[in-house]
């Protein structure tokens, strides 16, 4: 490590270089041999292919036995050989890429390694993850081959993983299916997005006016409020179900998209993040707001708003993947106000002849909610951060 | 004895006359609260309170509720196998899916914690994914479809461990337990979110306190510094998967079959729907729920206490 570097250390670095001073933490490993670490890799991988290679011979050499003479055939394939190279196979290449990434890990991860890391935990942590990853994205992987495979294709046997012949007819039959039901397809994803519109953004402005005051100021019943919410956050739909259809038939909000609305306003574990979230902010803040002369809306609106938009993009994540999710059955019974979900189950529910479709169905709804996350994962963790209970 | 409560009680009025002039000075507080409180109340509490009412009474829509005393809940423990079924599938299910998620997703998001920055954002999409996947999990129905083009059955005869496709979802010996392995997969949700944004959350600085202080090796640190100061993040996520282990509905609906063979998969809220919105059976149906209810309430003291007591 350069002496004379500019870059502003953190504290924990400074410390750390502390303590190395004083002997109490290990001295710096010496620095990371690159051309040694890629030279290994380079002849591991080397002799990894030419194993593989190797096994592709031999089966190669006992499917032709097969051709030419029964009994060798018979002798060698058996089907006892045959499934062995290709497990072989699969382990070697699970080896190679594993190998592969702790050859990354060592050349990209920073040089100093914290304290209490043994480098064999490194190891097994990180293989464990990569096989819990295959084995928790895999399903999902699936699906999205499964909507793009051909109909011969998906009713094959034995099954393959990945399709031979990409195609999006799936995707387009849906549509055509789409376009055929009692109410155009525009309209299903009409109500969904202005259901989702609605809902998220009302939940957002009545929870966060919620949460400021919950989280900001000292009034009776505040606590006993917030404690209830907590609470509510084990309430499912399913619980509440049965005696939300009468409030809402009382309510005369049946056959309305206030139905699906309204309940998602009032959605607790959106409250509970954005006070969790707010009280992290400096009360210094709203005090001097006060001494200037704002009143409460105008602290709410200009100070404390701005302040917590992170907490905005999770809160509007958790109503969107609610919202687009809500398929609404019970409380919406006209076919033009049903959502874009509840459509695209009834397709999947069309049986056998409609597995390619129902492929596609999944990919469109599995996306949306995916995608969202993806763009907006570190606004989350940040308010995620924050979410803890405390006693 | 009686001078006692007279002070208690005037201790109490000044207490409320107190409570009540602070209340009137921050009214502003209640105004900003009163739109949530309102929809809250109607969507979350109401709910609660009439469903309890509804469970003493035989309602079934379409006639005013007849009270019926504890009727329901006489049926239901003592005449209503199916519900027995239930309540001991949906306790099998929340028993291995609730804890063992629970521990999965802590143990997976410290893992992940250690990894580099850019690898770690991949593994925290690719861990959350599932839960958020909205009904992904139909493809499962496909993986362990009864039949030879199932893939699971497919890949077994492949390798010959068994000679015929098995009946996974059809079958009562094999469904709770395909069930169980679909909600694992799915069980990454919040909490994991939260114990991932709790984990990088830790002062750094008290790593290297610990290891002056002679703690030598990962688990040591596990224990002794990161359980105690993610304490916060434990208690919510365990509220979450208690949510999650005892409202199991949609999972065993979709693969298993509704109803399934033998009422096998059936679970407390399969339960509740088939009275609440088949059979229109509202009054019972609300018995199931706050019977529901109190099973979680109780389950989350339990272990809310349970966890305060982690690493102090």
């Amino acid at each position: 490590m350069s002496e004379n570097n500019t870059v502003k250390k953190s504290r924990g670095d400074l410390l750390h270089e502390q303590m190395v001073r004083l002997g109490e933490l290990p001295p710096e490993k010496e620095p990371v041999n690159r051309k040694r670490i890629a030279l290994t890799w380079l002849i591991i991988m080397v002799i990894l292919a030419g194993l593989v290679a190797a096994s592709y011979w031999r089966t190669n050499l006992i499917e032709g036995y097969e051709a030419q003479d029964l009994v060798a055939a018979d002798y060698l394939a058996d089907g006892a050989y045959g499934p062995y190279y290709r497990i072989g196979r699969l382990g070697l290449i699970i080896i190679g890429s594993v190998f592969t990434i702790v050859s990354l890990i060592r050349l990209i991860a920073p040089r100093r390694r914290k304290p209490n890391r043994s480098i064999g935990g490194d190891i097994g942590i990180y293989l464990m993850l990569l096989l819990v990853a295959c084995a928790m994205g895999f399903p999902l992987l699936f699906s999205i081959c499964s909507s793009l495979k051909p109909l011969d294709e998906l009713f094959r046997f034995p099954p393959k993983v990945f399709p031979q012949h990409v195609t999006f007819d799936n995707f387009s039959d849906l549509f055509v299916t789409l376009g055929q039901s009692y109410v155009p397809f525009s309209r299903y994803l009409t109500n969904t997005v202005f259901i989702t519109f609605v809902g998220t953004f009302g939940h957002l402005i009545i929870a966060s006016m919620a949460a400021f005051v919950l989280a900001k100021y000292d009034f009776p019943g505040g606590k006993t409020f917030f404690s209830i919410v907590v609470t509510a956050l084990m309430f499912s739909g399913y619980v509440t179900g049965i005696p939300n259809y009468v409030i809402m038939s009382r309510l005369h909000m049946i056959d309305t998209y206030w139905a699906v609305i309204l309940p998602a306003f009032a959605a607790p574990i959106g409250l509970f993040l954005m006070k969790q979230f707010m009280e992290g902010l400096p009360t210094a803040l709203i005090e001097a707001a006060h001494l200037d002369g704002a009143g409460e809306f105008r602290i709410f609106w200009s100070i404390v708003m701005p302040n917590v938009k992170p907490a905005w993009l999770t809160l509007i994540i958790f109503s969107v993947q609610n919202l687009w999710n809500a398929n609404a059955a019970t409380v919406v019974y006209s076919e033009e106000k049903k959502t874009l979900v509840y459509a695209l189950q009834q397709i999947q529910a069309g049986g056998v002849a409609r597995t390619g479709q129902a492929a596609a169905v999944t990919v469109i709804v599995m996306l949306v909610p995916i995608t969202i996350f993806i763009l907006s994962q570190s606004q989350i963790l940040e308010t995620m951060a924050s979410s803890g209970l405390k006693d | 004895m009686k001078s006692t409560f007279g002070k208690y009680v005037s201790l109490k009025r000044e207490n409320a006359r107190y409570n009540w002039a602070k209340a009137k000075r921050m009214r502003t507080c209640y105004l900003f609260l009163l739109p949530y409180a309102i929809l809250f109340c109607t969507f979350f509490i109401l709910p609660i309170l009439t469903s309890i009412y509804y469970s003493f009474t035989y309602y079934n829509i379409l006639e005013p509720p007849r009270f019926v005393g504890f009727q329901n809940y006489v049926n239901l423990f003592l005449q209503d196998e199916v519900f027995l079924t239930a309540i001991k599938n949906t306790l099998v299910i929340a028993v291995i899916t609730g804890p063992v998620g629970y521990i999965l997703s802590f143990l997976f998001a410290w893992f992940i914690n250690e990894l580099p920055k850019w690898l770690r954002t991949v593994a925290v999409v690719v861990f959350y994914a599932p839960s958020i996947a909205g009904n992904a999990f139909y493809i499962f129905s496909i993986i362990f479809r009864g039949d030879a083009y199932g893939y699971l059955n497919s890949i077994l005869m492949q390798f010959g461990f068994i000679d015929a496709p098995l009946l996974w979802l059809t079958d009562p010996r094999y469904m709770l337990g395909v069930i169980i392995i679909v909600i694992l997969w799915m069980s990454m949700g919040t909490g994991f979110l939260s114990f991932v944004a709790g984990l990088q959350g830790v002062d750094r600085s008290m790593y290297e306190a610990g290891y002056v202080d002679g703690i030598r090796n990962r688990w040591q640190e596990l224990y002794y510094i990161t359980l105690p100061s993610m304490k916060p993040m434990l208690l919510f996520g365990a509220v979450m998967s208690i949510t999650s282990a005892f409202n199991v509905c949609d999972v065993p609906r979709a693969l298993a079959g509704y109803p399934s063979t033998d009422y096998a998969a059936r679970t407390i809220v399969t339960h509740l729907f088939d009275y609440g919105f088949s059979r229109f059976e509202m009054g019972y149906a609300s018995a199931i729920a706050t019977v529901l209810f109190l099973l979680m309430i109780l389950c989350n003291k339990a272990i809310q206490s349970m966890l305060r007591k982690v690493g102090t």
